[in-house]
């Protein structure tokens, strides 16, 4: 059965009707109707029988229990037969349905009866319930208005949620699918709560009201589902609902999303630039920021040009503060004490170490190279005693800044206590 | 004691921390290249070197501190590196080799019109900022403030220790 259910899958396209009809094995008895603009016709594996419908061709429905109802989203190819009795041989029926506009499937479909309809909703899917439906609401943006009807038809055969999606543009009036649609309407509001699997935050998926039928304004977006039979890639898609009152167009609530993500962000960056409490408005809140973020700049150029005029004295202590100072000042104190050598070098021959340095510009001349390494090799070994001074930062008030500068008997060196708080 | 080392352990991997540690570390790089190859120069000259020196050493060493996880730190390090292939290539004098890779480069960068908005200016200064969206652009632009906020303070401390 499946061997020949692949045969008329492999075969190709146009005029399966005969081929299928003629094949034994395949357990259809009934039901002759192939459009010929079907493309590969999957016969089935059961007794049961499938819809199909075609231009021009009959449209007959065995009153079997098991009526099939395919989903027929837009031009593409996948249609599923939903409901097979008992087995698992299921093969998938992929008709195309390119002339499908014939009225000959309302007929189909009305004669399917929202009994058999609701049978199918009623029934689980089974496990091997293939997903091509992936890939044919890929396809959802060219929906024919009558392919609505079958979609509609099929919502509720969809039972493990899978996304649907109904353009909003399309107008037609299925008037028999109405109360079709008031019974799947059930079914999807009950499916979203369990599978509300995957959120993305791009993609969204709603199931439109239509209107009448539908109690209260509210929309769900289905969250598209991927059932165990597949290990298709995870999309996923935001559960947003519509409040009442407000536009349930797809485009809409993406909007307004997206103007939500845009606002949240602008109070977190409200919080961040200081001052900024009272502003109320996006246009006058980015003038702030970028207000802010120039200033912070301007004062990264300005303090890199006072690092720069500092520079020798910042390159004597460097190793010193790398190891002590900025690290771990947390609102903490530090004491760094760093003691002069014997041998010190003379370069602050002009005797303290001026605070005013940014004014001084070039104290270079007065150093020679060989100083500097003496005095580095001094300064780590100076730190590591001068580190284990604990007492002075005991001795130091937790709080408050306080600056003290020390200068060494012998005026080679500043030892700095510097509390800082950040 | 004992609470003094936890609080300093628990801070070590801050940013600021991080950014400390490194901006520090560049500097001596500065101090040992400085003591090297100076003398020709004048002091103004000098000075102005070293500014811009520090100033991309800072950069760089923040945006190395995000990491490559923000759009903002990779741009960043991206145009710092273009600057300093540029020159060096003018130093070499291999300018048309260089000017090749560095042609190379800039196709990458793509380039989005749009409509002129009120958010252009933030674009212009947050790096990277051409090519996001609003939506991150506000979100890189919030991180940015943070990290640019932790730059100064740290920069601002290292410059009291001296200024007092």
């Amino acid at each position: 059965m499946d061997g020949s259910g692949d045969n008329n899958g492999d075969l190709g396209y146009q005029n399966r009707a005969e081929s299928v009809m003629n094949c034994p094995s395949s357990g259809m008895n009934t039901n002759p109707f192939y459009a010929s603009a079907w493309d590969p016709v999957v016969s089935l594996s059961q007794p049961g029988n499938f819809v199909g419908s075609s231009t021009g061709s009959q449209s007959e429905f065995s009153n079997s229990p098991f009526p099939i109802v395919m989903e027929n989203p837009g031009i593409s190819n996948t249609c599923h037969l939903v409901r097979y009795p008992s087995d698992s041989g299921f093969i998938e029926l992929v008709p195309k349905f390119p002339g499908f506009g014939s009225g000959n499937f309302s007929e189909i479909v009305g004669s399917l009866g929202l009994t058999e309809c609701s049978q199918i909703v009623n029934a689980g899917c089974p496990p091997n319930y293939k997903e091509a439906n992936n890939e044919s609401t890929s396809h959802g943006a060219q929906r024919q208005e009558d392919h609505q009807l079958s979609e509609e038809t099929t919502i509720g055969a969809l039972p493990n949620g899978k996304r649907r999606r109904r353009a909003a543009e399309s107008n037609s009036p299925f008037d028999p699918n109405k109360n079709a649609e008031g019974e799947f309407q059930k079914y999807p509001s009950g499916e979203s709560s369990d599978s509300a699997k995957e959120l993305d935050e791009k993609k969204q998926k709603i199931e439109q009201n239509r209107g009448a039928n539908s109690c209260g304004k509210q929309v769900v977006k289905q969250t598209k589902d991927n059932p165990q039979s597949r290990e298709a890639p995870k999309e996923n898609y935001i559960h947003v609902r519509a409040r009442r009152g407000q536009a349930t167009n797809s485009h809409s609530l993406a909007e307004r999303v997206r103007r939500e993500k845009i606002s949240e962000r602008m109070r977190m960056l409200q919080e961040l630039v200081p001052g900024c409490n009272k502003i109320t408005g996006k246009a006058v809140m980015l003038d702030e920021i970028i207000n802010y973020v120039q200033s912070l700049q301007q004062q990264v150029e300005f303090l890199s040009m006072k690092l720069a005029t500092v520079n020798p004295e910042l390159y004597n202590d460097v190793e010193r503060i790398q190891s002590k100072d900025i690290l771990h000042s947390r609102g903490g104190n530090e004491a760094i004490r760093g003691l002069s050598p014997g041998t010190n070098s003379h370069q602050y021959s002009h005797g303290t170490f001026q605070p005013g340095i940014p004014v001084i510009p070039n104290p270079n001349p007065h150093f020679s190279p060989a100083h500097h390494a003496i005095l580095d090799n001094e300064l780590q070994s100076f730190f590591q005693m001068g580190f284990d001074s604990s007492s002075a930062i005991d001795s130091l008030g937790p709080n408050g800044n306080q600056k003290v500068l020390v200068i060494s008997t012998q005026q080679t060196f500043v030892s700095i206590f510097l509390t800082c708080r950040y | 004691m004992t609470t003094k080392h936890v609080i300093a352990t628990a801070h070590t991997r801050s940013i600021k921390n991080r950014f400390a540690r490194r901006f520090l570390r560049s500097l001596l790089k500065m101090k040992r290249s400085n003591r090297l190859g100076t003398g020709f120069q004048s002091n103004e000259d000098i000075r102005k070197r070293n500014t811009q020196r520090i100033k991309t050493a800072a950069d760089r060493s923040m945006a190395r501190v995000v990491g490559p996880r923000k759009i903002w730190s990779r741009a960043l390090l991206f145009k710092l590196r273009n600057r300093a292939r540029i020159q060096v290539g003018l130093r070499n004098r291999c300018l048309v080799s260089k000017k090749k890779k560095v042609q190379r480069k800039e196709k990458k960068v793509q380039v989005i019109s749009r409509e002129p908005n009120r958010a252009d200016n933030l674009r212009k200064l947050v790096p990277g900022g051409d090519s996001m969206d609003i939506c991150s652009l506000l979100e890189e632009t919030a991180h940015y403030i943070k990290c640019l906020a932790t730059q100064v303070k740290v920069m601002q401390s290292i410059a009291d220790l001296y200024s007092t």
